[in-house]
């Protein structure tokens, strides 16, 4: 059983005006095997009959789904480490070294999709500042996705995505053959649906807003609405994490570019005390921060980011050193690919 | 004790075909039509051991089995796969699946090494606890989760 | 960068070395515990071993245990790549010194992410 080829070259144009993504010829099965549920939820017998009752009614709504269908595709958790290393080393510094301190932290986790960036924010608070109150409100336009995001159910191919295996012992539980979210993180979490184009959400105003990899898929107008939306959601002084990608320059000034790490972050202006400029991490300044504990004495620079093992086993040993802002190992790299041949031991004899 | 799940294993057999084979999700699909039969069946197996002991197998066409090792080898179409790397590739699918569905136990237990054969040897007593029948781009595969009691 | 590549199954074998290959590794394989033990002897300190848990002669829990114990091995990083996923199963490894840990199956993806996490991601690399 496959589809038509009408039913195809249908799907493949609407998925690439929709979302730029192209569908080659021989992805046929794919689009057959991610449209039979929509098929099926519809009492419709096969993916055919389906497409050819969407192409029968202009603009029907059940074109987005097919958009969201084939373009969905599992996030990483960690995978781009640079925002979370700025929100442990750099925010929560500034934000309790501010005077008054930080009584509670509030986040606003923007087009949230599956959930692992608001799952990955709580991790790292609760690792880097365990016992702050911390609200984080995660949103997106797709009920869909919010819905597997608040199950806090996740596949061994989803936590194998950039989810330290510390913070999975210790966060999450096997369920089946799912993974399943601690319900002291879940609890911290209010997944709610959400245009970016509508006011902000309730429970602001926000320390700090992630909004990554959002904006790129925006003009400019909207860029700069989005972003003054955002702007009113922060508190005075409050961080904006974009996308690597992304930047307030050039769309919204109402905002200051803050270099940190090997990224950005953007302090929403206006009424903040002088913005701290972090040229050099904020070592001398910051509170404690408790020190990862780690297997053994020594740790690779890098493999210690995540700190501890799982509480009940005897092996935890010494405080690692302090762990550079940046890891070292990312220094200069021998190139590959020259040199001697792999030698490959045995036959495989099994 | 039915404690493996017929969902659990065919979420694990989808899992093992997008991330090993294809690169990509959606590729296997639940078999459409009557029970496969085999003209030349290759088996893949791999045995549990501990309190829950029993056997994970794979069991498909030997044509398909080697457009399985191809593609976990990233060998052309046109190549001939070799024996070993046949054994290889196809038993190491069924150690994945087994090692996943040994996850899926409520108690700890070890896995034995991957074998391949024409057919799996008898096990007495043993029962089928859950058995998915899949497509792989339209070609049959079935994979059959039995108890084995008092095995070794 | 060197990676040291543990697996029984050739095919397995290739598939991670072939992952880590176009990220900087040179890779180096080993069929088994005891044969990467050789390797470790014989050469220059990998910085990245990915380790197979069930395998013949030496299993990769023995193999983490006997790295860890030699201190001239320390600043290799650690990640077991196995079918091995019981939660227990992790803590038990990472709890022996490994320090990252890859279920199979996995993705090239999954395995540019955890190396995203080591800090062996090469410079250039879009993370």
């Amino acid at each position: 059983m496959t589809i038509s080829q009408q039913t195809f070259a249908f799907v493949a144009d609407h998925v690439r005006r929709h979302s730029a993504i192209q569908l080659e010829p021989g992805k046929e099965y794919l689009v057959e095997s991610r449209l039979l549920p929509l098929a099926r939820a519809a009492g419709v017998a096969d993916v055919d009959a389906y497409v050819t009752a969407l192409r029968s009614t202009p603009h029907h709504a059940a074109l987005g789904d097919v958009v969201e269908a084939l373009t969905t595709n599992e996030t990483s958790w960690f995978r781009d480490v640079t925002p979370f290393d700025a929100l442990r080393e750099h925010v929560l510094p500034t934000l309790r070294a501010a005077p008054g301190g930080l009584g509670r932290l509030r986040v606003w986790s923007a087009a949230c999709s599956t959930g692992q960036e608001p799952y990955s924010v709580a991790m790292v608070v609760e690792d880097a500042a365990p016992g702050l109150p911390l609200e984080i409100t995660a949103t997106d336009l797709s009920e869909q996705v919010l819905a597997r995001a608040r199950s806090g159910a996740y596949t061994q191919l989803e936590v194998n995505r950039g989810l330290p295996a510390p913070l999975l012992v210790r966060h999450f539980r096997r369920a089946g053959s799912h993974w399943q979210v601690a319900d002291e993180l879940r609890r911290r979490i209010r997944f709610q649906r959400h245009n970016l184009l509508d006011a902000p959400p309730p429970g602001g105003p926000f320390d700090v807003v992630f909004l990554r990899n959002v904006l790129i898929y925006f003009d400019l107008p909207t860029k700069r609405a989005v972003l003054e939306r955002v702007r009113t959601a922060l508190r005075p002084g409050g961080w904006l994490v974009l996308g690597a990608a992304e930047s307030t320059i050039g769309v919204h000034d109402g905002y200051e570019r803050v270099p940190v790490g090997r990224g950005a972050l953007y302090r929403s202006a206006g009424g903040a005390a002088p913005v701290q400029r972090p040229a050099a991490a904020p070592a001398a300044s910051r509170p404690a921060v408790p020190a990862p504990v780690v297997p053994a004495p020594v740790v690779p620079a890098g493999a210690a980011r995540f700190g501890a093992v799982p509480v009940g086993t005897q092996a935890v040993g010494a405080a690692a050193p302090a762990r550079p802002f940046l890891p070292s190992t990312t220094g200069a790299l021998p190139r590959a690919g020259t040199g001697t041949p792999v030698p490959t031991r045995g036959a495989g004899a099994r | 004790m039915s404690v493996i799940a017929g969902d659990d294993v065919h979420a694990i057999a989808e899992e093992v075909f997008a991330a090993m084979v294809d690169g990509e999700p959606g590729t296997v699909v639940p078999w459409d039509g009557p029970a496969p039969t085999w003209a030349q069946p290759l088996v893949a197996w791999v045995d549990l051991h501990g309190a829950w002991s029993g056997r994970a197998c794979l069991a498909t066409e030997l044509p398909t089995a080697h457009a399985l090792a191809r593609a976990l080898l990233t060998l052309p179409a046109d190549e001939e796969v070799g024996e070993a790397d046949l054994v290889d590739a196809f038993g190491e699918m069924a150690n994945v699946v087994g090692g996943n569905i040994k996850s899926l136990l409520p108690v700890a237990g070890t896995l034995g090494l991957p074998q391949v054969a024409p057919e799996a040897p008898a096990a007495p007593g043993s029962r089928v606890v859950t058995e998915v029948a899949l497509a792989w781009h339209g070609r049959p595969l079935v994979l059959t989760v039995l108890t084995v009691p008092g095995a070794p | 960068m060197r990676a040291l590549v543990i697996d029984d199954s050739r095919t397995m074998r290739s598939i991670v070395s072939r992952t880590l290959q176009p990220l900087g590794f040179e890779t180096v394989e080993a069929e088994h515990g005891r044969a990467a033990l050789d390797v470790l002897e014989g050469g220059p300190l990998p910085d990245l071993a990915c380790i197979d848990w069930n395998m013949p002669v030496m299993d990769g829990l023995t193999f983490v245990t006997e790295v860890r114990a030699n201190p001239a091995w320390r600043s290799m990083t650690l990640m077991m790549v196995t079918t091995e996923s019981e939660h227990g199963q992790i803590v038990r490894a990472l709890a022996a010194g490994a320090h990252e840990y890859l279920i199979k199956p996995f993705t090239a993806d999954a395995i540019r992410d955890k190396l995203d996490l080591l800090g062996l991601l090469p410079v250039g690399e879009p993370a």
